[in-house]
């Protein structure tokens, strides 16, 4: 969906507090990204049909639109782009709100700078690995027990021959899987490779996923073939399904 | 507070357990006067019996009267004495009556303290929400202005920035320290105000230079969002109101419109008054984002902060209305807002009495 950044990275700031805003901004082009930034919902929705950027930091309260349904809006109109929730409400249910409206990170008002700008970097080292190991003609397709993955347009075709409209998450759970067919992967190393470390309060979140795989993809979700429990460790993924 | 709610809770089981004692009690005594009439009157029949075998043996009328004086004796034939019955049946009704009489005003007595007690029980829960509501909302006003200062200042001890830069980063904190006083300010207003502590002075008071006094003040703030204010308030209007209070007023209504114009990049404020039927009207108009007509009574709630949309927006503190509305309840006053619709601009009506002299 988006290319690989070879040039400045293009970020995209939606925040209507023009102070945080302004400074939001200037420390993002200071770091060397091209920055745009708009003060509302619905201006931010007409700017990502429009536009394309590498990474959206999203305030949570906005004027006409809030943040998270601009989040569950562009997820659901298939655009993928990274988004990092800025927010005064830093609860946990706040948190998992942001992420389970397709957010890829959160972080809450006030915060430091530093901070703020290792997780976009995070954010932007995630989606460029995502990018560059779908980039070539191998790494963009999965074959497994008569599924095809297409990790670059976020589709699937299961077994049953039923299209798979595949969400980021999964897909770069996925594609963290089938890069290491056969070994053990554990729920860390997942939520690592895929959120960020602190991002989720607990490992249950990868489990969930793994559940929304199997049915995708497994025959029969309750004996699963290709994406198996090791008990207190992880996951195995099997390309040839386990006899 | 937790201790309370335990004694009412502990209060309200033993009157439930009251309810059901007193109804228990009034249905076991409607039973028992029952059985009693019924044993008496078997009793009486059971004379009758004797009495007719006292004649059948050959007792003269005369003695079975004297032994059996309740029952009723004719020729050699005894019977059963009306007056008797109605007696036993009088006796049951009455005492009926007295236990339904007495058990119903028990009952209600205990029904009026349970709606009491759960009453008490439910504006106590609401006190509670409404607290953790207000902090909530407190901590959230305060963590916007909160988040730019800090990003400023990490800014200027991250990076090397040039003096211009280091002004505009200054003159961004000063402004955001600003906001976050006139957010204590108004909080602390709005405590004052919910929990009646302030005295309101009531002395006239000429609304013109009151408003002037506001619109001067606010001038530059709304040239800078490319707002024009315009006046048009007729010099020797008097207004019975305390002065802080008026000032307050008009300030937030001044201050809301131009949270109102800002966002749709300037417009116009227009302050009228006119004197009708003993009140003196100062109205604010306009033309900034307006609300939803049916959200006009939502606007003067503490912490609404409606946004056109319909969803809640950074514009404000969401205390200023409500500040003016409490303050109009104390004047003795009124206010009301009306807007078209989104989009269309919005006015607001205060009415404050007019003052006894202007009166004159």
């Amino acid at each position: 969906m988006n290319a690989v950044a070879a040039h400045a990275p293009t970020v995209l700031v939606v925040e209507d507090d023009p102070h945080l805003a302004a400074g939001v901004v200037e420390n993002l082009r200071l770091e060397g990204f091209t920055v745009h930034h708009v003060g509302d919902g619905r201006a931010a929705l007409d700017w990502l049909r429009r536009e394309r950027c590498e990474l959206v930091v999203l305030d949570v309260m906005l004027p006409y639109i809030d943040g998270l349904t601009v989040c569950r809006t562009i997820r659901s109109e298939g655009n993928n782009t990274p988004v990092l929730f800025l927010t005064a409400r830093g609860d946990p249910q706040d948190r998992i709100h942001g992420l389970e409206a397709g957010g890829d990170d959160y972080l809450a008002k006030p915060f430091h700078l530093h901070e703020f700008l290792l997780r976009v970097r995070a954010i932007l080292r995630r989606w460029e690995w995502y990018q560059t190991a779908s980039a070539s003609p191998a790494g963009a397709v999965l074959r497994f027990g008569g599924n095809e993955v297409d990790f670059r347009a976020f589709r699937a075709r299961s077994f049953n021959g039923v299209t798979q409209e595949l969400t980021e998450k999964e897909a770069m759970i996925l594609k963290v899987l089938a890069e290491r067919p056969g070994e053990i992967v554990s729920r860390e190393d997942l939520l690592e490779r895929v959120w960020g470390y602190d991002v989720f309060p607990s490992t249950r979140t990868v489990d969930n996923f793994i559940l929304r795989l199997r049915k995708r993809f497994e025959r029969d979700p309750a004996q699963p073939k290709h994406f198996l429990t090791v008990w207190g460790v992880g996951y195995r993924f099997l390309v040839e399904g386990e006899s | 507070m937790k201790t309370t709610r335990v004694f009412q809770l502990t209060a309200l089981v033993l009157v439930v357990i009251s309810v059901v004692t007193v109804g228990w009690w009034a249905i076991d005594l409607r039973g028992f006067i029952t059985e009693r009439t019924q044993d008496a009157l078997k009793l009486h029949e059971q004379e009758v019996v004797a009495a007719q075998a006292l004649l059948d043996a050959g007792r003269s009328a005369e003695d079975v009267r004297t032994l059996l004086p309740s029952v009723t004796v004719e020729g050699n034939k005894a019977a059963v004495s009306q007056s008797v019955i109605d007696f036993y049946r009088a006796e049951q009704q009455s005492r009926t009556n007295q236990y339904v009489w007495e058990s119903a005003f028990f009952l209600l007595a205990l029904c009026a303290c349970i709606a009491v007690i759960s009453r008490a029980l439910r504006a106590e829960a609401r006190v509670l929400q409404e607290q953790d509501h207000f902090l909530a909302m407190v901590s959230h006003q305060f963590k916007t202005p909160l988040a730019s200062l800090q990003l400023s200042l990490e800014t200027m001890s991250m990076r090397s920035l040039s003096s211009t830069d280091q002004r505009s980063l200054i003159d961004r904190m000063l402004s955001d320290l600003g906001r976050m006083e006139s957010l204590v300010t108004r909080i602390l207003d709005s405590v004052r105000l919910e929990r009646g502590r302030v005295t309101l002075r009531n002395e006239p008071i000429e609304l013109a230079s009151a408003v002037a006094r506001v619109a001067n003040q606010l001038t530059d703030r709304a040239a800078k969002d490319r707002v024009a204010i315009s006046v048009d308030v007729p010099k020797g209007l008097e207004v019975m109101a305390d002065p802080l209070a008026v000032d307050v007023v008009i300030r937030n209504l001044v201050e809301n419109a131009l949270a109102a114009v800002g966002p749709v990049g300037g417009g116009t404020i227009s302050l009228n008054a006119r004197r009708q039927n003993g009140e003196i009207e100062l109205s604010v108009r306009d033309t900034g984002v307006g609300f939803r007509p049916e959200d006009s009574s939502q606007l003067f709630q503490k912490f609404s902060r409606l946004h056109p949309g319909g969803g809640s927006s950074a514009y404000g503190t969401g205390l200023g209305l409500f500040i003016v509305r409490r303050m109009m309840q104390l004047a003795g006053g009124r206010v009301s807002a009306h807007s078209d619709g989104v989009g269309q601009g919005a006015q607001f009506v205060v009415a404050w009495p007019v003052a006894p002299t202007e009166a004159r």
